[in-house]
Order: structure tokens, then sequence, then C-alpha cells
């Protein structure tokens, strides 16, 4: 009896307690009520995203995609800005799916978050909801310009595709034109700009960050539709690679009104310029960098050790800084680069000048040479002798032995590829280096201590080394991958006043004149260079030519990812990596002179760039065509 | 113990027995596909460059009326030669430095359609007659100079009437290689020089009589093999190149 009594009782129990409804949302999942209900949630939610926003950042190099720690080989030694030992030619992105496949998953993101963070509305005041959506279409239309940059028209997902779908090929989305995926952009930017506030956590967008990128993207827009010479068009008569040249006065236009929206809000960061003062000058251009209140930073990507970090210190120090890793100097400027700046001595053509008469200049220390120099010239590169972290870096290919009586004359004929002679020079194949005899006492190294080794690519191979980004306080101990915290500026006023420079100098030659846009372009130039301290345009009429507006770009934002895109936008990329090699420059001390001399040549690796027309629109990804038949491919893959 | 063994060996050969079934019944692709691209002007194949010249587009619609393209690449002769193809239904056309075989209008509208559709079965072979974007022709035979460089000449005219397709030429080059297999993605740079023209510039050199020589000095007791490319600005910017000369340095 007891027994049934036991199971009755067990019964019950198990009845009563069973009475639970199963099927409730699993309580370890985040739900969008969660999510949606708390700024918290929101801010997490946007942290996220943001974080997936591609931008080619200190994480970026085109040989292995975005958000990846591993940055040698890197981008400005593809533009020709650099050379490095791990780059040996010119490249497209070799990524694979990554840009494409990442940008979709981000875009899937946006979209879902612009499909269901309305219903949680009542939450918030109608402003905040306005400004969410705005910065949400705001990473959409960053997101889309990542891909119309890289492969022209894309198909545009403008809501949350369901999977699975009733009828499959409702997933398979074919090309827009590229002319309809910049005006989507736009579109996108334009709300973004109406609908969010004057200000926003660091690192986020505000109304103006929308209005920079706009003038950005824009700028793209018009520089395919007046340069571009590659036609694609789909059976329904979709221009995916190629926008009418008829459109270019329309996007500049709008490149040129969306730079203008961020006048007086933004202004270049001159918190310790001087005028006539270059020590200033240069110190100002380095802080730039470096000041987190910097009223030049519109959009930024933080970092912050230990738990969101990049290794860009560790690559690019100079040789005789190098960290625990054992990197270095990945980036050495060609001299192709610095001789775009000011105050260099320069031969008629342009060219550095380092002999008079058929006999090299010569120099008591190797920084006479850049006496003169631009500031920002100093502070974007390090210069062989100039002082980083409290050290003279030591750049110095060689020592010359040979009688310097009547002078030093071409040590390899002009435009010569050959190795330099091994009579005369005394040279070290690497850091380990034999010290030479000086005639008249004393010794030296053959080699500085940042290079040029004649074996050992990890020195200064071109006769400089990088400036711009690398933290001047870093301490040697700290110089380690995955240890370095600086903030990547993505947007900075300058180029905001550079694509309105650009803009208004192609609506002049355009013919357009509703306002006085040479002078425009003018001013805008003037102030970039007042404050690198570069020698001022004259006047208005001194500006004759979009290659002065180009330069002045390439200068400025040299080393900052951007040169690629301009080089292809520009579609000059084919013609100035034709079969190229990059110029480098050399410094020599003669050892009867005790002075220093420069030889100006070629990259001595013989590393020759060139540049397949096909890359002006890349290949996409074969995994998604074979998804998707409605996709097609850009000419010549 | 002895029972564990049988067991286990009988398991062993029942699966390595059974495992033998061919499951790839489908044979492998034999049928050959051959021919040339062809000098509508001249009756000459047109020369091209190893790799990323001239390539045979194949779309098979056999089984879809929208596939992905198949591409064969031209040997730099402009013949090609493909003998792992399935038999089918192709829809074949070439693309590579001379006025495109298809053009489509800015409505995507096809205005010109000049590819072959062709069944191909066995040895298939398909020829393509089409309009180069220059035709460059030697003159004479190539000169080994005393003082180690060799000298050509060349003449370069248009291989087209139709003047959307004669842009500006941009590029002019003497290519010297140590192997056949030379052009703009293969030369010498020690040897080769190469000429770029900005604007206008280059068309002045179309209709003369080009005269090149290589840069350096080329050591001797070997072969050279030489060749003239040129392009325009048209879009993807194909080279047109000579065929190969051999030179003996002695």
């Amino acid at each position: 009896m007891k027994k049934y009594t036991l199971i009755i009782a067990c019964f019950f129990i198990c009845w009563t307690t069973a009475c639970k409804k199963l099927d409730v949302p699993p309580i370890n999942i985040i739900q969008d009520k969660d999510v949606f209900t708390s700024t918290g949630g929101i801010q997490a939610y946007m942290a996220r995203i943001y974080s997936q926003l591609p931008i080619e950042d200190f994480r970026y190099s085109p040989q292995r995609g975005l958000n990846f720690f591993w940055i040698i080989s890197p981008f400005p030694a593809v533009t020709g800005e650099a050379l490095s030992r791990d780059q040996t030619g010119a490249m497209q992105e070799n990524v694979d799916e990554s840009p494409w496949s990442d940008s979709y998953k981000l875009i899937r993101d946006v979209n879902y978050f612009l499909e269901n963070m309305p219903k949680y509305a009542a939450t918030y005041t109608p402003e905040q909801v306005n400004a969410w959506l705005g910065e949400a279409r705001f990473i959409r239309a960053a997101t889309y310009f990542a891909l119309v940059k890289r492969y022209g028209g894309v198909p545009i997902i403008d809501k949350v595709l369901q999977v699975p779908a009733a009828n499959v090929d409702d997933l398979n989305v074919a090309r827009s034109s590229e002319e309809a995926v910049y005006d989507y952009i736009a579109a996108d930017l334009d709300y973004a700009y109406t609908n969010m506030g004057e200000t926003n956590q660091v690192g986020r967008a505000n109304k103006y960050v929308a209005a920079g990128f706009k003038s950005r993207a824009m700028l793209y827009a018009g520089s395919i539709a007046k340069y571009n010479q590659v036609t694609l068009v789909d059976a329904t008569g979709n221009r995916v690679c190629g926008i009418p040249s008829a459109k270019a006065v329309t996007y500049f236009k709008a490149a040129y009104d969306a730079a203008v929206l961020l006048e007086n809000k933004y202004s270049l960061y001159k918190n310790g310029w001087k005028a006539g003062d270059k020590a200033a000058q240069y110190q100002n251009y380095v802080d730039m960098f470096f000041d987190k209140g910097s009223s030049e930073n519109i959009f930024v990507r933080q970092y912050h050790y230990p738990e969101s970090v990049h290794g860009y210190d560790a690559y690019n120090v100079p040789r005789q800084l190098m960290g625990a890793n054992g990197y270095s100097s990945e980036v050495n400027p060609t001299l192709n680069f610095v001789e775009m700046f000011d105050g260099l001595p320069k031969n008629a053509d342009g060219t550095i000048k380092t002999m008079t008469a058929g006999k090299y200049d010569l120099y008591t220390n190797t920084m006479d040479l850049f006496a003169d120099a631009e500031p920002r010239l100093r502070a974007t590169v390090i210069l062989p002798g100039d002082v980083f972290k409290g050290q003279s870096i030591e750049i110095r290919r060689g020592i010359y032995t040979g009688s310097s009586a009547g002078g030093i004359g071409p040590l390899l004929p002009a435009g010569s590829t050959a190795n330099y002679p091994t009579a005369n020079i005394v040279q070290s194949s690497n850091a380990t280096q034999t010290p030479y005899n000086l005639p008249g006492g004393g010794t030296l190294n053959p080699a500085g201590l940042s290079g040029v080794f004649s074996g050992d690519g990890t020195c200064a191979i071109s006769g400089f080394s990088v400036r711009k980004w690398l933290a001047p306080d870093k301490p040697t101990s700290e110089v380690l991958e995955n240890r370095s915290d600086q903030t990547w500026i993505e947007l900075r006023y300058a180029e905001v006043l550079l694509n309105r420079a650009e803009a208004a100098y192609e609506l002049n030659t355009a013919g357009q004149n509703d306002k006085n846009y040479l002078q425009d372009a003018f001013a805008d130039i003037n102030q970039i260079r007042e404050r690198a301290g570069a020698d001022m345009l004259a006047s208005a009429a001194n500006l004759n030519s979009i290659d002065i507006v180009r330069k002045e770009r390439r200068k400025e934002l040299g080393f900052e990812n951007k040169t690629w895109w301009d080089m292809r936008r520009w579609r000059i990329a084919d013609k100035e990596q034709n079969s190229t090699i990059y110029k480098i420059l050399m410094p020599f001390y003669s050892a009867n002179d005790k002075k220093y001399f420069f030889d100006s040549r070629t990259d001595e690796r013989n590393v020759r760039y060139t540049f397949d027309v096909r890359w002006y629109y890349e290949q996409i990804p074969n995994g998604e065509i074979q998804k998707s038949q409605k996709l097609i491919q850009n000419p010549g893959y | 113990m002895r029972k564990i063994i049988y067991t286990l060996a009988i398991c062993a050969v029942t699966l390595v027995g059974s495992s033998c079934s061919k499951l790839d019944d489908y044979a492998a692709p034999s049928e050959t596909l051959n021919g040339s691209v062809v000098d509508a002007g001249t009756g000459k194949t047109v020369q091209t460059e190893q790799g990323s010249g001239t390539r045979i587009k194949l779309l098979e619609i056999s089984w879809s009326n929208n596939p992905t393209p198949f591409y064969i690449a031209s040997m730099q002769d402009g013949t090609f030669n493909y003998t792992k193809l399935f038999a089918g239904k192709n829809v074949i056309s070439a693309e590579g430095p001379f006025v495109p075989m298809v053009q489509t209008d800015n409505t995507g509208k096809t205005i010109v359609d000049k590819s072959q559709t062709v069944d191909i079965k066995g040895t298939t072979t398909v020829n393509f007659s089409v309009e180069p974007f220059l035709r460059i022709e030697w003159v004479g035979e190539p000169v080994l100079n005393a003082d180690g460089t060799i000298t050509v000449q060349v003449k370069i005219n248009r291989g087209t009437n139709d003047p959307n397709f004669q842009q500006d030429v941009s590029d002019i080059n003497l290519y010297v290689n140590s192997n056949k297999f030379v052009g703009n993605n293969n030369f010498d740079d020690r040897y080769s020089p190469l000429t770029s023209y900005g604007g206008t510039d280059g068309n002045a050199k179309l209709g003369q009589t080009l005269t090149l020589t290589t840069k350096g000095v080329l050591p001797g007791q070997r072969q050279y093999f030489i060749r003239v490319g040129a392009r325009t600005n048209y879009g993807l910017k194909y080279y047109n190149y000579t065929d190969v000369k051999t030179v003996t340095a002695p």
C-alpha cells in the first residue's frame, strides 16, 4: 500500500511541475527586446558594427585584407609611396572573399537594425531614434562605398533577406549600375546628415562625418565618370562598370557642396603652429596624429591596449629602434615621394640635386641636404640623420674610399640599374658590421645603424624611414606586435579641404561658373600648404593644373592608405606603374673628405611595378559568382 | 582469442571488398577545341602574349541559358588548342587585342555579335576573323650591331577603320628575352627599351618606319628572342605584337 502512495505522490509531483510551458524564448540568447530597449544595448550593437566597418586602417594590408594584425606587404609599398622588403611589385588586393562577404554581412546587420529598432521606438525620443537610424545608414553607406570603389556596381540589398526564402531566386540579386550604387550611398548619407546630431561619442559618426564621407564618395564618382575607360553593361542595360561622363559635373558638385558643410565645424590642427617657425610647424604636424582633442579629427577608430590593438610601431620603426619581435623598417619612403616636397635642392626637371657639374655635392652631416626641407616632410618621413625618440637615425649605404681629388664623379652612369661597384666602396651585408679604419685615425661602420645593408632588407632600403603614425614616445620594450594602440584617423579635415579643392578645380575645368571655383580651390590648397610649412601658391592663376591639386593630396595624405584609391580613380595607375622602378637616395661617407654625398638611383633590388589595367575593377570572388548566376564578372577575369 | 581475430579479419575483408565500388563513373573530358584568331586584313594570326593576352570564351548552353563562362588561354602566336573539354553545345568568342567580337550599346542591347555556336565533339576547329587595334609589321630583319645592341625596324598601322576603336597610341616597346615567351609580362628589363606617350603624341608614330634599338650591351654566345609590342588607350589596354624573331649573338 505504501508503494501505491509513493507512486501516486510521484505522479502528482511530476504532473504539477510539468505544467510549465516549454515554448519559452531561450534565456541564454540575447533577444531584440533586450538589445533595442536600452541605450546600452544599442551602444553595444553599434560598437560591433563599427568594429567591422571596412576601413583601411592599422590592421589592413592588400595582401591579407581588413582587420588582420600582420601588416607586412604594407599598402604604401604598393602605391610607390614606399618600398618594403616584403613587397616585390604592383598588386591588387589579394583577399579573395573578404571585402565582399564581410561587407554584405555588415549590411545585413545594419538592415536588421533599421527594420527592428523602430519597433521599440516608444522607449526613446524621436530625436534619438532618428539619430540612430541615421547612424546605421551612415554605416551602410560607408560599407557600400567600400564595395563600389573595389568592384564597381554591386547588388543593392536594402532589406533583411529571409532565409529560407519562399523563392530562392529572390536571394539572387543582380548588380546595380555603378551610378546607382553611388546614388544610393548619397541618399543614405543625406539621410544621415539630416537626422543625426552634431556630436556623438568619439569613434562614432555625427552629421558632419556623414557629410565628409559624402564629399569623398562623390569625388570618387565624379572621377570615375570623367576618367574611366572601361565599360561593362549587363543584359538589362545596367552599366555595372563606368559612369556616363555627363554625370561628372553632378557628382563633383555634390562633393563640393558636401565638403562646404564642414566649414567652421572642424579646422586644421594648428595648436603648436607658429608662422615662420619651421621647428614649431614640424612639431605641430607630428602632434596632430596623437592629440586626442584635435579639431581636425572628424572620424577616428580608437585602439586600446590590451583589448584592441595593432602593431604599426613594431613593423615600421627604424632598424636601430627595433623591438623584440625582430620587425622593423617595413615602410621606407621612396625618393619619388620625398621629391614632391618643397625645400630641397632641385634640378630643373624637379629631381633632387645631388651633384654640381658632374661631381657629388659634399655635406658634413646627412641632414644638411634637408636643412630647408618643408616641415611636413620631416614629420612624414625620417630623413637620414634626423632625430627620432631622442636618437639620430643613422642611415648610410657605405664608405667611399677612393680619391677625392677634384671631386667624386658618379658611382654609376645616369639611369643605370646595375649594382654599385665594389672597388672603392666598403659596405656591410647585414647589421653585424666590421668597422672600417678611417685614414687619419678613427673607425666607422660601413653602414648606418638603420642601414643600408647590401644583403639584408631589414633596414631603410630606400634611404628613408617612415615617421607618420609612429608613436614618438613609445619605449623600445613596448615596440611589439599587438602592443600599439594609437588612434587611426580615417577622415580628417585636411582631406575634406582637399576633396573640396579637387571638386572645385574639376568644376572650374568643366566650365562651371556659378561660383568662383578656382579661387575656392586656391584658398583650400593654400590653407593646407600654410599649415604644412610649404611654399604658398602666389595666386589663383598659378593653380593651372589638376596635378597641383593631386600632388598636394598625395603629400598630405601619404601613408594614410588613401593614395592607392586615388591612383585608381584618377585612372593614372597604369601609366605611373608601367614597368616602373622607384627611386631611392643613398648616403655615402667619403673617407678622404670626411663628408657625405648622396647618390640618387633606382631601387637596388630592381623591383618593377606594372599595374594591370584590369585592376581598376577588382575581380568579383568566384565563390560569389557560383552562388548567384545573376552576378556577372568584371572585364578581363 | 582466435575467435576475435577471425571476426576482425572478416570485418576487414568485408570493408575492403565493399569499398571497392566505383562511384565516379562519368568519363573524363576528352574533346578537343583548337583554332586561331586571324587578322581579317592580312589573314595572319593575331599575335598576343602568353597568359594575359587573347583568351577564348566558352558558354556551354547545353544545360543552361546563363552559364558561367569558361576561358581558354591562347598561345602567344594567336592559336589555341585545348584537349580536355566535355562534349556539348557552346557559344564561343574571343577576347583580346582586337575589336570586341561582342559589343553592347549603353542599354545592354547586343549590337555586334560575331560569336559562333558550335557543337564540340571529337576535334573541333574554330577560327575567328578579327580586326586588331594595331597591326605591327617587321620591316626587314633585326640587325645585330657591333656594340652589342640589336636594331629593328617596324611599321605600325591601325587594324580597324572603326573610329570607336582608334584611341591614342600609349606605348611602343621593344622586348628582349632569353626564351621564346616574350611580351609585356615577360621580358628582360636590362635590355628592353620601353616608351610611353601622353595624349595624342603616340599617333604620330603610326604609318612610319620606326627604328628601335635595345638598351645596354647584350652578352654574346646565346640566342635572343625579340618582339615589338604597342597598345592604345582602349578598355583593358591589351598589347598588339609582332611575331617573335630570334637573333643569335656570336
